[in-house]
């Protein structure tokens, strides 16, 4: 039983190390510092996301307004891309994994347009 | 180190290695909602609830005894007062019902003479369907009561348990049934095709229209002529391929299929750049009309897809924003006219038609006339379609003129444009839609049309086919909800001249339907939550009543035993309400109710 805690340890401290040597951020990061990224973003969410559903101005909808701070399924651009992704089941959310033009890259593309274009949020929440 | 350590070691390194590539974060599913539905549906409730029942069957003799619905019953529509078992109420669409004693003096006297829970949320859009003095009422979500229509005594009740990932676009809404024999049929949001036996409301069959997973749902009341039920599908807003079918009413067989946007090579094809046409929307969500004289069916088509981004579909798009004359017997097309060809701003030519019998420049004309979503009034030849007339039924219509050819000359300025400043009128929504109905007094000559008076910007965007989902390229802005500058009207409009003989109007949009009476009263209903009279020929308020939620439904008129009984549904669906302009801040909740002229003053 101590060996198998003693190897516990030892592949904890490995992970640990690993992770903080690569801590990449995710594509998100780079594409808000993109002007032609943020447009696409903007595009699709315009095409595809708004009108009935996401409104563009913050009013009563079943579907929530994504450009304040509160974030029913996480507010880190991993957590949207992951509710942009899988959808929210028991909603009129569908999953958009593997439908976009250009796959997951146009999901992230979003994500960075909501993280630009919504308010300051400081950390996020 | 033994072997199971090392085996770890690489486990995790791998895992977290593969955390470190370039798209990062593990992506998995959110856990399911909650659903108290489905915990007590399934009995594994924390608190062990035994599973609801989803159908309720009724053995005892009810009615009297008319037997089944015949094709004379049909034909007849509201000539009999004490039936109402068409949408349209006839088959030209009149809405109107011959009850005299429904009039400007005994509109004051409108009493609840009982109410009905359907326990659902979102829009309740029902025309109740009334025979041998049975009620048949559909709530959104497709439940399914059989009431006493005197007495609103529950008969019988169906509860569709539906898919969680229905696509539907604008709500969970059901326009009504239709009825033929002893069966009573049902379209429902994961776009079948439901048959029940009109007494004990057990299931006779249940066919799938259209696969709802590719983004079609059926919300209208199956239109029922002869043998046939004809029922279309929405999806205008998921680049699906329109179409609308007839069914045997007995056996649910398919008899035909008119698809509303042109397959390969085929007639109309040459309107869409490309191969557009495959995703191409054109749905066909509402109900029709029939011409027994020329044996013609009137359907009519909505948007091409994506709604707002046509930059990828130029051309007409045929058939979109149609009205299509069919013959009945094969679902062939005779003729068409198209409202708004090329169209980008979601105004769908689907608002009810009525087909009437004018007078223009001395001359008899049978005409069928429209109040369409883009704003104006249409008056055509129903005979082949010529194109007659067209004049605005709105104080604002900009997007567009209309020539002598009845083709529309679009204001550049109101195209869709990244970053729109320009307001155009009417807003997506309309005007009138096909969501609701008008009626027509023949007596008067007057259309009653309620309406959204209210512009919106148009916002274009990437247009990105993604099956099953959502094709917009693009979206409204809700310009005049947003700074509450949108209101509604009910116009009574000329049906042979499209003058406007007068206007009632409210501070929300108007978007309840409308049932008139050779009485001379108008009722129809309000999104504050009031039920109201209107005088027919002035537009005068008679009567309001609050009956809570906002009004979407069809109201009807019925006599039974002598008595005079009005049906009039309440409840809307926040989200539709906030996006059109209506009252956001009552509950949702359907609830029916029938009046009765009482006796009193």
């Amino acid at each position: 039983m101590r060996r198998r805690w003693s190897g516990l340890l030892l592949a904890g401290l490995a992970a640990a190390g690993l992770l903080g040597g690569c801590s990449q951020p995710p594509p998100s990061v780079g594409y808000m510092k993109d002007p032609e990224a943020l447009k696409r973003g903007k595009g699709l969410f315009v095409g595809s996301c708004g009108a009935y559903c996401h409104s563009a101005s913050k009013d009563r909808r079943d579907a929530p307004y994504l450009f304040d701070c509160e974030w029913l399924h996480g507010g880190r651009d991993e957590d949207i891309f992951n509710t942009i992704s899988h959808g929210v089941p028991n909603t009129r959310m569908v999953g958009f994994a593997g439908k976009m033009p250009d796959g997951d890259n146009d999901i992230w593309k979003i994500v960075a347009y909501l993280h630009a274009s919504r308010e300051d949020c400081g950390q996020a929440p | 180190m033994e072997f199971n350590n090392l085996r770890l070691l690489a486990g995790v390194l791998i895992l977290t290695l593969a955390a470190c590539g370039e798209q990062a974060p593990s992506t998995t599913p959110p856990p399911a909602a909650e659903s108290a539905e489905a915990g007590a549906g399934e009995g594994g409730g924390e608190i062990g609830l035994p599973a609801l029942p989803t159908h309720w069957i009724n053995t005892r003799p009810i009615g009297g005894g008319r037997g089944p619905v015949t094709d004379a019953d049909l034909d007849a529509g509201t000539d009999d007062p004490g039936q109402w078992l068409l949408y349209g109420g006839n088959y030209a669409n009149y809405r109107y019902s011959p009850v005299a004693s429904l009039n400007p003096e005994t509109a004051s006297r409108l009493q609840v003479a009982w109410a009905f829970p359907t326990g659902t949320l979102g829009q309740f859009e029902v025309s109740p369907v009334v025979y041998d003095g049975i009620m048949y009422v559909s709530s959104s979500y497709n439940r399914l009561f059989a009431l006493d229509a005197r007495t609103g005594e529950l008969y019988w009740r169906y509860d569709r348990v539906l898919p969680d990932d229905l696509r539907l676009c604008c709500g969970p809404m059901n326009r009504g049934v239709g009825i033929k024999g002893d069966t009573v049929l049902m379209a429902t949001l994961d776009a079948h095709l439901m048959a029940f036996n009109r007494l004990s409301g057990e299931i006779l069959w249940d066919v799938e229209v259209a696969d709802y997973s590719q983004g079609f749902s059926t919300t209208s009341a199956p239109f029922v002529l002869k043998n046939m039920a004809i029922i279309g599908v929405a999806g205008g807003e998921y680049g699906v391929r329109g179409f609308f079918d007839a069914y045997d009413i007995e056996t649910g067989k398919r008899l035909w299929r008119h698809y509303t946007v042109p397959g390969a090579g085929e007639p109309g094809s040459e309107t869409w750049e490309g191969t557009s046409y495959e995703t191409g929307g054109s749905p066909a969500w509402t109900s029709g009309a029939y011409d027994p004289e020329t044996d013609t069916l009137f359907w009519t088509t909505g948007n091409p897809s994506p709604d707002w981004n046509g930059d990828e579909r130029e051309g007409d798009n045929l058939y979109s924003n149609s009205l299509l004359a069919v013959d009945p017997q094969t679902g062939e097309r005779k003729w068409h006219f198209q409202f708004t060809p090329h169209d980008v701003w979601d105004y769908d030519g689907n608002t009810q038609l009525f087909l009437v019998d004018i007078e223009r420049d001395g001359q008899p004309v049978k005409a069928v006339v429209q109040a369409n979503r883009n704003g104006f009034f249409y008056i055509l030849d129903r005979s082949n379609g010529a194109f007659l007339q067209a004049s605005p039924y709105l104080e604002q219509v900009n997007w567009a003129a209309i020539d002598d050819n009845g083709r529309p000359v679009v204001n550049p300025s109101a195209v869709p444009l990244e970053d729109p400043e320009f307001r155009v009128c009417p807003g997506n929504m309309g005007g009138m839609n096909g969501a609701w109905t008008g009626a027509f007094d023949p007596r008067l000559g007057l259309v009653y049309i309620p309406a959204i008076e209210g512009c919106q910007m148009f916002q274009k965007g990437i247009s990105a086919y993604m099956d099953g989902q959502e094709y917009l390229g693009g979206m409204p802005l809700t310009t005049d909800v947003d700074n509450d500058s949108d209101y509604g009207h009910i116009s009574a409009i000329n049906a042979a001249t499209g003058e406007i003989r007068w206007r009632f109007k409210d501070h929300d949009p108007m978007s309840a339907g409308v049932v008139a009476t050779a009485g001379g009263v108008v009722i129809s209903g309000t999104q504050d939550g009031h039920a109201i009279a209107l005088d027919s020929a002035t537009g005068q308020l008679l009567w309001k009543f609050r009956v809570g939620g906002g009004v979407r439904s069809q109201p009807i008129v019925y006599e039974l035993d002598g008595d005079t009984y009005v049906a009039i549904g309440a409840g809307n669906w926040a989200t539709i309400a906030a996006f059109q302009g209506g009252t956001t801040s009552i509950p949702e909740g359907g609830n029916l109710f029938v009046f009765k002229v009482g006796a009193g003053s």
